[in-house]
């Protein structure tokens, strides 16, 4: 673990803050923040707003799976978890022809009379990758949200129903709150993936003004051999994913904790 | 397994295994020439799948092993790591005969003498008269390279909409605000073409080509000068629409997105014999010119089969070969002159990929890439000005 895991993190670490004389300094993340900071930010913003509207829409489908049992449900739950199986490349590419100004989707709005052709949805920005990232992310949050679920008693949903709760409330009630800790679990994965994804924004908006990290990190060391600067802008990523990793650490040790006291 | 059995099992893998390598070497060649490339995967799918069988052919005591380093300059670095390995290492024969490499590795290795001065003794040398192999990057390398292909990038447009494509960056910026989201590039961040584009934009703006390309020296100072040059793009790319790499230019421009925009010459080709782009685009090359960039076959100074080496460098160089496997094949420019190939190739496909851009042009606004720390410089300016 500390071979392979641990030595190349402490390692990125270390040598962001070593420039190209080999000598300890801060140049890198000066650099960094002049010339990246607007793309650290719109990481953040994406990966923030991705991470909870496909969170907030895997909950309602995985609601509909829990309470309804239809046919039609039931193809839905054989059908949701495709997605996760679709690599990203496959995914961008795809995106790229849905999105694209004479794409798929802006060619349907045409046919539909939504928009005029001549004026296009610009969807090779912000819209289009989080629109991706939830495409993408929403089966993969609804496999863990739906299997909380699962394991929630029919009797407790019963109960809330025949002292009157309607359908709101037993979700809000009872539902979210008891199935809280697979949800949190959806959330970190989901985001700290967001975070670190390469291809769906390079081959979206690769060459836009601002972009992610990833491909600003691909840039340093593809055009530049820079990796003094990569790493710092590695660095800046791990404190995106460690504000939700210390979050769900602390979680993970209260119930561990909550655990113990029960046994005790 | 009872261990008597799996001593006999073993000893019959192994005298097995010995006849079988005993008799691939007896079916092999008697000299193995080791062909280190830099470049994308083409270019090892081009060493193994067709030079090199079609070399043995010629040579059937000789076999090509082909190695391949990886894509851009990171590529021509490993080689040029390996052979300054191989120089510190004071052996008198080196393991690597013969490499295909990126105009930098010329910078990287001048005053090393790590290579062979060559082309004097190969025939096809005759044929070369690109100006990249007499000076690249502001080094003299005549003498020790041999262009095995030039790539170029050029404006591509659709007829359909422009009647009368911009022949000037100067006319292509009031094109652009009379057709505004109609040009299309991939920013630097995409992918080389529209690194390319942005390159030509600053030796337009600045008129230093000889400076920034071929002479230097390197002057920090200059890139102070062009902050002016950088916002004029950042107003022009509010014009444009930024596409989704090398590719995206294309197929923005495929599916109409865009009617104008920078692309690889090879790619236009390769999209359009691939049907996936329409076969009525045309290019255009705009002053004062585009960059683009050969490969050159280099031989190591103690190559272990220089003779061999310069054989294969030959062969590849032919008209025949330059013909039929890069222009035809690949749709690259040769690196031999155009103007040798007439025969060799049908006058349609001749006729094809001159049409546009004609050699005349190439040798007059085909540019080079600049020196390695104005290329840099000019990347970050990129990052630094246009917000």
């Amino acid at each position: 673990m500390c071979l392979m895991y641990g030595y190349p993190f402490l390692s990125s670490i270390v040598r962001s803050f070593i420039n190209s004389q080999g000598e300890f300094s801060f140049e890198n993340y000066s650099k960094t923040v002049d010339l990246y900071l607007k793309d650290i930010v719109f990481t953040l913003a994406v990966t923030v707003v991705s991470t909870a509207v496909s969170a907030a829409l895997a909950i309602l489908l995985s609601v509909y799976l829990r309470l309804r049992q239809s046919p039609v449900s039931r193809l839905l739950t054989g059908l949701y978890k495709v997605p996760i199986f679709i690599p990203f490349v496959v995914v961008a590419q795809m995106m790229n022809t849905f999105l694209a100004p004479h794409g798929l989707l802006n060619l349907s709005l045409t046919k539909l009379g939504m928009i005029d052709l001549e004026y296009p949805l610009q969807l090779f920005n912000f819209y289009g990758l989080t629109f991706g990232f939830i495409w993408k992310m929403i089966p993969f949050s609804v496999l863990i949200i739906h299997g909380g679920f699962q394991m929630i008693d029919n009797s407790y949903i019963e109960a809330a129903r025949s002292c009157g709760a309607g359908l709101m409330r037993v979700i809000t009630r009872v539902l979210i709150p008891m199935n809280r800790p697979s949800i949190l679990v959806a959330l970190v994965l989901v985001y700290s993936q967001i975070v670190g994804t390469f291809t769906l924004p390079y081959m979206l908006i690769g060459g836009k003004i601002p972009t992610t990290i990833t491909v600003d990190i691909a840039h340093r060391i593809n055009y530049f051999r820079d990796f003094g600067v990569a790493n710092a802008l590695g660095v800046f990523s791990y404190l995106l994913v460690l504000l939700t990793a210390i979050y769900y650490l602390r979680s993970s040790v209260k119930k561990m904790a909550g655990a113990q006291d029960g046994e005790g | 397994m009872k261990p008597k059995r799996f001593l006999w099992v073993s000893v019959f893998v192994l005298v097995l295994f010995g006849l079988l390598s005993a008799g691939y070497r007896e079916a092999g060649a008697a000299v193995r020439l080791v062909y280190m490339t830099a470049g994308d995967v083409n270019m090892l799918a081009l060493g193994q799948n067709v030079l090199g069988p079609a070399f043995s052919k010629k040579y059937p005591d000789v076999s090509l092993m082909t190695v391949h380093t990886g894509p851009g300059d990171a590529g021509s670095r490993l080689i040029f790591e390996k052979l300054s390995a191989e120089a510190e290492s004071k052996k008198e024969s080196w393991d690597v005969d013969v490499a295909m490499v990126h105009q930098m590795f010329m910078k990287w290795a001048d005053g090393k003498d790590l290579l062979l001065n060559y082309t004097k003794g190969i025939d096809t040398s005759k044929y070369v008269t690109s100006p990249f192999a007499k000076t690249s990057l502001g080094v003299s390398v005549e003498g020790f390279v041999m262009p095995m292909f030039h790539s170029q990038t050029a404006l591509a447009y659709n007829p359909d909409y422009v009647k009368d494509p911009p022949k000037t960056y100067a006319e292509l910026v009031d094109w652009v605000k009379k057709n505004p989201r109609k040009f299309g590039y991939n920013g630097i961040k995409g992918g080389m073409s529209g690194v390319a584009f942005t390159v030509g934009w600053i030796y337009w703006k600045t008129g230093k080509y000889e400076k920034y390309a071929i002479t230097g020296p390197f002057d920090k100072a200059e890139a102070a000068t062009w902050e002016q040059a950088y916002k004029d793009l950042g107003e022009f790319n509010k014009l444009v629409t930024i596409t989704g790499g090398n590719v995206g230019t294309l197929d923005a421009l495929n599916r109409g997105e865009i009617w104008m925009g920078p692309v690889w010459v090879d790619m236009f080709f390769t999209f359009m014999n691939d049907g996936k782009l329409d076969p009525k685009t045309r290019m255009v090359l705009p002053e004062p010119g585009m960059p683009g960039q050969p490969m050159f076959f280099v031989i190591p100074k103690k190559a272990g089969h220089a003779e061999e080496a310069k054989k294969f460098v030959e062969f590849v160089t032919s008209p025949e070969i330059q013909a039929k496997e890069i222009v035809m094949r690949f749709n690259w420019y040769p690196g031999i002159d155009g103007s040798h190939l007439k025969g060799a190739i049908p006058p349609e496909t001749f006729n094809k990929i001159y049409k546009d851009v004609t050699p005349a042009d190439l040798a007059k606004k085909g540019r080079a890439f600049p020196l390695g720390e104005y290329f840099g410089a000019m990347l970050e300016s990129y990052e630094k000005w246009i917000k």
